[in-house]
């Protein structure tokens, strides 16, 4: 089985059924999970920050770092395997963004990657059907392209799935 | 199953560690001092062969990319600035420490020095954003050193990562601290503290190292700096370089607006400057901590 390892900033897809498309230890970070039944493609970004606008030399070079830039830079690489270029029949699921316990307005980054994240889905007309946000604990997340299964797991807890 | 660590414990578990070598310790004394000088920290430098030698095999790695090597140690040292050297150093002496599977965290060997290294990075940051009157080196010291405490009790802490997770989640413990100090008897800050004071490390970074959890306990003279490593630590962890299980599993104190003037939106350009900072310093110190 090969794996499809994302670091932040970074996003990818694959269609070849015995992959895994994993990203290690998101904290404030936001899994986008698109899966496309049509072709069988599984994408992912790992977003880091809600805005670009904030480095845009950064977002040329790494359009998977920021929520604005990375939507349609996956859906882009998804159009290369066949799926909507719009992500028209995609199923999307969101995992991340942490947050620190007792956090106050500005140390709610995780809260705000997902936000950000929603309304730039939104604008496409796509909404999540799974999530699991928040709270404050890192997660590591797998999805396996056969089965487009999303298995989460964090250190001291059992996995799970959404 | 009792792994309970006494006083005792803790000091015969700290003898059996090396001692900083002489010129670490001298330089950590040296720059925690505001009022010292570059030179002071060449001489120091100068004085330990090992360090010179560490020091030019950095400044020289691709990591920098300089176009012609750099041979003179006092040019190195001024490239590279006090941070890095300090780094070196404490890599050199202690890297066994830092590079430690953290088996009683459930994480991998180096993680705790990436945690460091990417909690020195951010409370420098934060030091300069804020503007505050602290030198921005010693945050990235005290940022490096903070968590060496976890070290010491990780293997009394082996398989209790569920229990602590839990007690937390259920709230019959605070903090990942409280829990710790119900596992194995004394939390890592206190492990550290003890370590640090062995290594006599000036009074600021004991400080920062006992405190960084609950920086409103620190002494009054060390609580900026102590704040400032608080929430680098915790934009390391948010930025998905925790050390494992207590990942997270720490209360955000507020109060650091008391201390630190910090624009709005600072926790996006910290983080980025932390992941940008972070690729750099990692790969020229590669072999250092882990």
């Amino acid at each position: 089985m090969a794996q499809v390892i994302l670091g932040v900033g970074d996003y990818g897809a694959s269609n070849a059924p015995g992959d895994e498309v994993k990203t290690f230890a998101l904290g404030s970070c936001v899994s986008v999970i698109l899966l496309d039944p049509k072709t069988r493609t599984v994408g992912m970004a790992h977003v880091a920050l809600p805005d670009s606008s904030i480095n845009k030399a950064k977002a040329t070079e790494k359009p998977g770092y920021f929520a604005d830039t990375a939507i349609p830079a996956l859906l882009a690489e998804m159009a290369k395997f066949g799926c909507h270029k719009k992500g028209k029949g995609m199923v999307v699921k969101l995992c991340g963004g942490a947050n620190v316990m007792d956090s106050n307005d500005t140390f709610q980054i995780g809260k705000r990657n997902a936000l950000a994240i929603k309304k730039i889905l939104w604008a496409y007309g796509m909404g999540a059907v799974a999530e699991d946000l928040g709270k404050n604990f890192s997660r590591t997340v797998a999805i396996s392209v056969e089965t487009g299964q999303v298995t989460l797991s964090s250190p001291g807890r059992p996995n799970w799935n959404i | 199953m009792d792994h309970k660590i006494t006083m005792e414990n803790l000091q015969e578990i700290i003898q059996s560690i090396p001692l900083l070598s002489a010129s670490a310790s001298r330089l950590l004394q040296v720059t925690a001092n505001p009022d010292h000088e570059l030179e002071e920290v060449i001489s120091l430098v100068k004085t330990d062969a090992n360090l010179t030698a560490r020091v030019l095999k950095v400044v020289n790695s691709a990591a920098f990319g300089l176009m012609t090597e750099i041979t003179s140690i006092d040019r190195a040292i001024s490239y590279l600035g006090e941070r890095i050297i300090v780094s070196i150093a404490i890599g050199d002496c202690a890297g066994k420490l830092f590079e430690k599977e953290l088996s009683g965290y459930e994480a991998a060997g180096g993680a705790l020095w990436k945690h460091d290294l990417r909690t020195a990075i951010a409370a420098r940051e934060l030091v300069v954003q804020s503007g505050a009157d602290i030198s921005p080196d010693l945050a990235f010291t005290a940022g490096l050193l903070h968590d060496i405490g976890k070290s010491l009790i990780s293997d009394y802490l082996k398989d209790t990562a569920p229990d602590a997770v839990s007690q937390i989640s259920s709230q019959d413990s605070y903090d990942y601290l409280a829990a710790e100090e119900k596992l194995v008897g004394i939390p890592h800050t206190v492990a550290g503290y003890e370590l640090a004071k062995a290594w006599q490390l000036p009074n600021e970074l004991c400080e920062v190292i006992l405190h960084h959890h609950k920086p409103s306990e620190a002494a009054e003279e060390a609580r900026a700096l102590t704040y400032a490593v608080h929430l680098g630590d915790n934009i390391a962890m948010l930025g998905g370089f925790g050390t494992g299980s207590d990942s997270l599993q720490y209360h955000l104190d507020s109060g650091y607006n008391e201390y630190l003037n910090l624009p709005p939106k600072v926790l996006d350009s910290v983080m980025l400057e932390v992941d940008i900072e972070f690729q750099k310093l990692e790969q020229s110190l590669e072999g250092m901590g882990g």
